[in-house]
C-alpha cells in the first residue's frame, strides 16, 4: 500500500516540480539560518558563523539533487519536459495541430464506429455460454446444391434418439402463426423447437420457465414469448404468465418470457427474428411420405465435454446410415451425409464476405488518414530544419532532437486516436438511438476493441515513422549549410520532396480503389434495377394468408373459402385480374424440389434436377403480368380429376427441350423410383425473378393448386390439404394502395378472423428484395466518400505546405519575369503529374483486389472501363481542385514582400 | 552501480529511516536541524553525517505517509518545518523496530557462534 502511494507521489512529483523546489529552498534556508544562529550564540563572527553552518550542512546542491531523486522519477523528468515543450510548440501552430489531430480522429473514429455498428447488428456474436460446444447438425443431400445443413422430421427423431455425442440435441423449424384474441389478429414469426434446444443453448428465461422435452413429447400447447413480443403486444405485463393466447386459433399457455438478448435461430444479416417459441411436437404425418423427404428443419446441439465436432459427425453418420436403410422405396436413391459444424461458424459464414470488404474499406480509410499525417509531419520538419540546425549549433545532442521529434509525433497520434475514440463512441451512441429499440443485444453494440487497437496502433506507428524519418534527415544535414542558406527554406530538392510526392501518389491510388469499388457497386445497383423481372411491378397489390387448420379441416372448407375469395375479388371495382399463387416473385423461392423429365437421361454422376414449383388458383399469371410465350394458362377445367398439367418457365424448357416445342412434353415430381404421375406441359411462360433481381433465375414450373395432391403420388400424406395458404395478387386500374381496404373487406366477409399478412404493393416487395444490395452499396459508398474527403484534404495540405515552402522560389521566378499564369501552371502541373501517377497505380491496385469485389457485383465486370475511367477522372479532378487553391495563392504572391520576408 | 554498493545504501537508508522515526516518536514534532542535533548527541558524534543527508530520508518517510511536515516558528521566532510522526508512522515504527531487533539478534547470534 505504502509503495503504491509512493509510486503515485513520485510520478505526480514530476508535474509539481517548481512547487517542491520552492519548498525545498525554503526549508534549506531555514535550516541554515538555525545553524547560523547557534554558531552566533557560541560567539563567532557572523561571517564565520555562515561558513560553519554551510560546512555542517554539507553541499546544498548535492542535497537538492538527492532530494529530487528521492522525490520523483528523474528518468521521466526529461520526457515530461519534452512533452511540455511539444505542447508549447503545437500551441504555436494551431492550424497544423488541429488538422493533424482532426484528420486522425476522423479516420479512426468514423471507421471504427461504422465497423462496430455493422458488426454488432449483422454479426451479433453468439450470446450463448461456451459457444465452442454449440453445433449445428444436418444432412448434406448428395446432388443438391444446398449448403445449409438441414434435416427432416424423421431425422430429428433418429438423431435425438440414437446419437451419443451430445449433451443436448434438438430440432427446430420456423413457422408462422396467426395470433388472435389480443387485438387485431396478426401474423407472428415463431419457431417450433424441441424441448432439448433450450438446455443446449443454456439461457435462463427472464420470467417463468421454458418447456421441457417431456412437454414437447406430450404435445402440450405451451409458448415462450420473446422480450420484444412481450413488451410490444402484452405491455410487459408479468401477469401474462399462466394465461392463454390463440395461435392458429388453438389456445397456448404462456409459460415464460425470454430475456432481451435471447435470439434463436440467428439469421445472420437479417433483423427479422422469432417472436415466440412453441414445442416442436411433430404431427404423425410429418414422418410419412413427402414430409419424410423434406429437409425443412435444422438441429442444434451441445457437445459432450471432450467430444470434437468431427467425432460427433462420425457418430451422427452411423445414425444417418440407419436412416437411409429405412427409407421408403421412393426415396431409395437419396444419399445423405451428416454434417456437424460450430453454430458460430454457421452463423458468421454468410456475412463473411461483407465483413472482409468492410475491413478493407476501414483499412483503406485509415491508411489515407495516416498518409495525411505523414505528409503533414514531413512538411513540418522541413520548415523546422533551420531551427534544428540552430539547436545543433548551440550544442543540442542529436539524441535529444530525435527524442523530441518522437514525442511530438506520439503526442499528435495519441491525441488524435483518443479524440477519434470519443468521436466513435458518440457515433455509436447516435447510431444505437436510431436503431429500433427491440433489436436484440442492441445495447451490447459497443466499440470493437480489436479494430480500435489496430487503428490506434497504426496511428502510433505512423507517427513514429514519420516523426523519426525527417528528424534523422534533419540531424544529418550540415549545420553550416542550413544556416548559410539564411533560413531560405526555399529549395526542397532533397529526398523529402520525393517522399511527399510518394505520399500524395499513395493516397490518390488508395482512395481511387475505394472510389472505383463504390462506382462498380453503384453501377451494379443500376444494372439490378434494369433487370427484366418477368412480372409487372406497378398497379399490383399482394397479401399473404394461411387458413388455420382448426377451422379448415377438410378440403371442401378450403375450396369454399378460395372460391368465395376469388369471386369477391373479381367483383371489386377497378380489378383487372385476381389470382392466388403459392409463391410471390421477389420474396424468395422457398427452395427447390427434384423433378424427372420424360426422355431425359441424366449424365452419370449428375446431381438431382432441382426446380421450384408454385401452385396457382384464379388468374395469378395475368394479375402478376407474367408473359405467356407459348400454349395456354390454366383454366377452370384443370380440375382435380382431369389430366395433370403444368406450365414451365423458359429456362426449364431450354434446359430439357432445347430447340423443341415443349408443349405436350411431360415431367413429374420426385426421383426416378418415386411413383408419381406425369404432368403434361400446356404452356411456357417467361422467367420470373423469385428472389432478389440480382439473384439466379431458377428453373420453375407451375401447377393448378387443385392437382397438387394428385401430382405428389406417393409423396402425398393421408388427408393432405392443398391451397391452405397463398399470396393474393391483384392487378388494378386504381393505385394499388387504394385497393387495400376493399381487399381486407373481401376477406373479412368470408372469415372475419383471418389476418392478411404483409399486404403490400409489388413496388414495395421489389424495394425489399433490393435492400441488401442497397445496404452494401450505401456502406461502401460512405467509406469511399470519407476516403475521398480525407485524400482531398491530404493533397490540399501537402500541396499548400509545399507551395508555402517554395514561396521565395516563386517570388524569384516572378521577379525574373515569370507571369502569374506561369506560376499557376507550375503548381497545377506538378499536382496533375502526381494525380496521374496515383490514378495509374490506383487502377492497378483496383484490379488487384477485384476478386474480393466480384461476389458483390452484378452485371458489371470488376474491370468495367466506364466505371474505372470515370473514377480515375473524378479522382484527378479532385486532386486538381485541391491544389487549385494553393496554386492561386502562389500566383498572388507579391515578390517584394516575399523576398524581403526572410 | 554494483549490487554491493546498492545493498549498503539500502541498509543505511533503512537504518536512517528507523532512527528518524524513533526520534520523532520519543521527542515529538521536530525540525530537521533538531533531528540532526539529536542524532549527533545520541551517537556521541560517532555518526558523523552532513545534516543535509537527512533530507532524502525525510521526503521518503513523508511520501510513505509515516511523517508529516508543517511550517512553524522556533522559540527564537525563526521559521522552520516541523515533522511529526503520523498514526501509520507509529504502526510502521513498531513493525520496523521488531524487524530490526530480529535482524540484529540474528547477526549477533551468528557473530557469537562463529567466533
Amino acid at each position: 500500500m505504502r509503495y503504491l502511494r509512493r509510486i503515485f507521489l513520485r510520478f505526480f512529483g514530476l508535474f509539481a516540480n517548481s512547487k517542491a523546489e520552492a519548498e525545498l529552498d525554503r526549508e534549506i534556508t531555514a535550516h541554515l539560518q538555525l545553524l547560523e544562529d547557534d554558531f552566533l550564540d557560541r560567539g563567532v563572527t557572523p561571517e564565520e558563523a555562515r561558513r560553519a553552518a554551510r560546512r555542517a550542512y554539507g553541499g546544498v546542491e548535492q542535497v537538492k539533487q538527492l532530494h529530487r531523486n528521492e522525490r520523483a522519477y528523474q528518468g521521466l523528468a526529461s520526457t515530461v519536459m519534452d512533452v511540455q515543450y511539444t505542447l508549447r510548440q503545437l500551441r504555436k501552430s494551431p492550424g497544423f495541430t488541429l488538422t493533424a489531430i482532426l484528420m486522425l480522429a476522423f479516420g479512426i473514429g468514423a471507421t471504427t464506429a461504422v465497423f462496430s455498428i455493422v458488426e454488432g447488428v449483422l454479426l451479433r456474436p453468439l450470446p450463448f455460454a461456451d459457444p465452442d460446444h454449440l453445433v449445428i447438425l444436418g444432412d448434406n443431400l448428395a446432388g443438391s446444391s444446398w449448403d445449409q445443413a438441414s434435416v427432416t422430421a424423421p431425422d430429428i427423431r433418429n438423431y435425438m434418439r440414437d446419437t451419443h455425442s451430445f449433451l443436448h440435441l434438438g430440432g427446430y423449424q420456423g413457422k408462422g402463426f396467426e395470433l388472435s384474441g389480443t387485438g387485431d389478429p396478426v401474423r407472428v414469426d415463431a419457431t417450433r423447437m424441441s424441448g432439448e434446444v433450450f438446455p443446449a443453448l443454456a439461457i435462463a428465461p427472464l420470467l417463468g420457465r421454458w418447456f421441457s422435452q417431456q412437454e414437447d413429447d406430450q404435445d402440450q400447447l405451451v409458448a415462450v414469448l420473446s422480450y420484444g413480443m412481450w413488451r410490444e403486444r402484452f405491455h410487459g405485463d408479468e401477469k401474462i404468465l399462466g394465461t392463454k393466447i390463440l395461435l392458429d386459433r388453438k389456445p397456448y399457455l404462456v409459460i415464460g418470457v425470454m430475456p432481451p438478448d435471447f435470439e434463436f435461430p440467428l439469421p445472420p444479416g437479417h433483423v427479422n427474428r422469432s417472436e415466440l417459441w412453441v414445442p416442436l411436437s411433430p404431427e404423425p404425418e410429418e414422418f410419412t411420405a413427402g414430409f419424410a423427404a423434406s429437409w425443412n428443419s435444422r438441429m442444434v446441439g451441445r457437445l459432450k465435454p471432450g467430444i470434437t465436432p468431427a467425432q460427433a459427425q462420425n457418430d451422427a453418420q452411423v445414425v444417418a446410415e440407419e436412416t437411409m436403410r429405412n427409407y421408403p422405396g421412393f426415396m431409395r436413391s437419396l444419399r445423405i451425409r451428416s454434417n456437424v459444424k460450430l453454430l458460430q461458424e454457421d452463423t458468421v459464414a454468410q456475412a463473411r464476405p461483407l465483413v472482409h470488404t468492410l475491413l478493407i474499406a476501414v483499412a483503406t480509410v485509415l491508411l489515407i488518414a495516416c498518409a495525411n499525417l505523414a505528409g503533414l509531419l514531413l512538411v513540418r520538419s522541413i520548415r523546422r530544419r533551420r531551427e534544428i540546425a540552430v539547436r545543433l549549433a548551440l550544442g543540442a545532442r542529436a539524441a535529444m532532437i530525435l527524442r523530441q521529434a518522437m514525442v511530438e509525433s506520439l503526442v499528435l497520434s495519441i491525441t488524435g486516436g483518443l479524440v477519434g475514440l470519443v468521436f466513435a463512441a458518440a457515433c455509436i451512441r447516435i447510431g444505437i438511438s436510431l436503431l429500433p429499440e427491440t433489436l436484440p443485444r442492441i445495447h451490447a453494440i459497443s466499440l470493437d476493441w480489436p479494430v480500435i487497437a489496430f487503428a490506434l496502433g497504426l496511428a502510433v506507428v505512423t507517427g513514429l515513422v514519420c516523426g523519426l524519418a525527417p528528424a534523422f534527415a534533419a540531424i544529418r544535414t550540415s549545420v553550416n549549410e542550413t544556416l548559410k542558406e539564411g533560413g531560405r527554406t526555399g529549395t526542397p530538392g532533397s529526398g523529402h520532396g520525393r517522399l511527399r510526392s510518394m505520399l500524395v501518389v499513395a493516397e490518390i491510388s488508395v482512395a481511387l480503389v475505394l472510389l472505383s469499388a463504390s462506382g462498380l457497386l453503384l453501377r451494379s445497383f443500376e444494372k439490378m434495377r434494369q433487370v427484366d423481372l418477368g412480372f409487372r411491378v406497378d398497379h399490383t397489390l399482394s397479401a399473404f394468408y394461411i387458413l388455420p387448420h382448426e377451422r379448415y379441416r377438410v378440403q371442401s372448407a378450403v375450396d369454399g373459402f378460395t372460391d368465395a375469395l376469388l369471386r369477391n375479388l373479381r367483383q371489386l371495382p377497378g380489378i383487372k385480374a385476381a389470382g392466388i399463387s403459392s409463391s410471390l416473385p421477389a420474396v424468395g423461392d422457398g427452395g427447390g424440389l427434384s423433378i424427372i423429365v420424360e426422355g431425359h437421361v441424366p449424365q452419370k454422376g449428375a446431381g438431382l434436377n432441382m426446380a421450384t414449383v408454385s401452385q396457382m388458383q384464379g388468374d395469378p399469371f395475368q394479375a402478376l403480368g407474367i408473359r405467356l410465350l407459348r400454349g395456354r394458362f390454366f383454366t377452370e377445367s384443370d380440375k382435380v380429376d382431369s389430366q395433370p398439367v403444368t406450365i414451365v418457365n423458359r429456362k426449364l424448357a431450354e434446359h430439357f427441350w432445347p430447340g423443341q416445342n415443349p408443349i405436350g412434353k411431360r415431367l413429374r415430381r420426385g426421383m426416378p423410383e418415386t411413383p408419381t404421375p406425369w404432368l403434361t406441359v400446356v404452356g411456357i411462360v417467361d422467367d420470373v425473378k423469385l428472389g432478389s433481381p440480382d439473384g439466379e433465375t431458377a428453373e420453375q414450373f407451375y401447377q393448378p393448386a387443385a392437382q397438387l395432391v394428385v401430382s405428389e403420388g406417393a409423396f402425398a400424406s393421408a388427408g393432405e390439404l392443398t391451397a391452405t395458404y397463398g399470396y393474393i395478387v391483384l392487378h388494378t386500374d386504381l393505385p394499388p394502395e387504394q385497393m387495400e381496404n376493399s381487399l381486407r373487406a373481401a376477406v373479412r366477409s368470408i372469415d372475419p378472423q383471418l389476418p392478411l399478412i404483409e399486404m403490400q404493393t409489388m413496388e414495395h416487395v421489389i424495394s425489399g428484395s433490393e435492400a441488401p444490395r442497397l445496404f452494401n452499396t450505401v456502406l461502401i459508398s460512405a467509406f469511399a466518400t470519407i476516403a475521398l474527403l480525407l485524400a482531398v484534404l491530404g493533397i490540399y495540405s501537402v500541396i499548400a505546405f509545399s507551395v508555402a515552402l517554395r514561396e521565395q522560389e516563386m517570388a524569384i521566378r516572378m521577379a525574373l519575369g515569370c507571369q502569374r499564369q506561369g506560376v499557376l501552371h507550375l503548381v497545377l502541373l506538378s499536382a496533375a503529374k502526381l494525380g496521374a501517377i496515383g490514378c495509374l497505380l490506383g487502377l492497378l491496385a483496383a484490379t488487384a483486389v477485384s476478386h474480393l469485389l466480384r461476389s458483390f457485383l452484378f452485371g458489371v465486370s470488376p474491370f468495367d472501363p466506364l466505371v474505372l475511367t470515370l473514377s480515375a477522372f473524378a479522382m484527378l479532378s479532385f486532386a486538381l481542385a485541391a491544389s487549385a487553391l494553393p496554386a492561386t495563392r502562389a500566383a498572388k504572391i507579391d515578390p517584394m514582400i516575399a523576398l524581403r520576408g526572410d | 552501480m554494483s549490487s554491493r554498493e546498492n545493498d549498503s545504501i539500502q541498509l543505511l537508508q533503512g537504518t536512517l529511516d528507523l532512527i528518524v522515526l524513533r526520534t520523532l516518536a520519543s521527542m515529538g514534532s521536530q525540525h530537521a536541524y533538531q533531528i540532526a542535533k539529536r542524532l549527533e548527541q545520541v551517537s556521541g558524534n560517532l555518526l558523523n553525517l552532513n545534516q543535509g543527508t537527512l533530507y532524502p530520508a525525510l521526503v521518503r518517510l513523508e511520501q510513505y505517509g509515516w511523517i508529516k511536515g508543517t511550517w512553524g516558528k522556533t522559540e527564537n521566532n525563526r521559521e522552520a518545518k516541523y515533522y511529526a510522526i503520523t498514526r501509520t508512522g507509529q504502526n510502521a515504527l513498531g513493525k520496523e523496530t521488531q524487524r530490526w531487533r530480529r535482524m540484529a539478534g540474528l547477526v549477533e547470534k551468528l557473530l557469537v557462534e562463529e567466533s
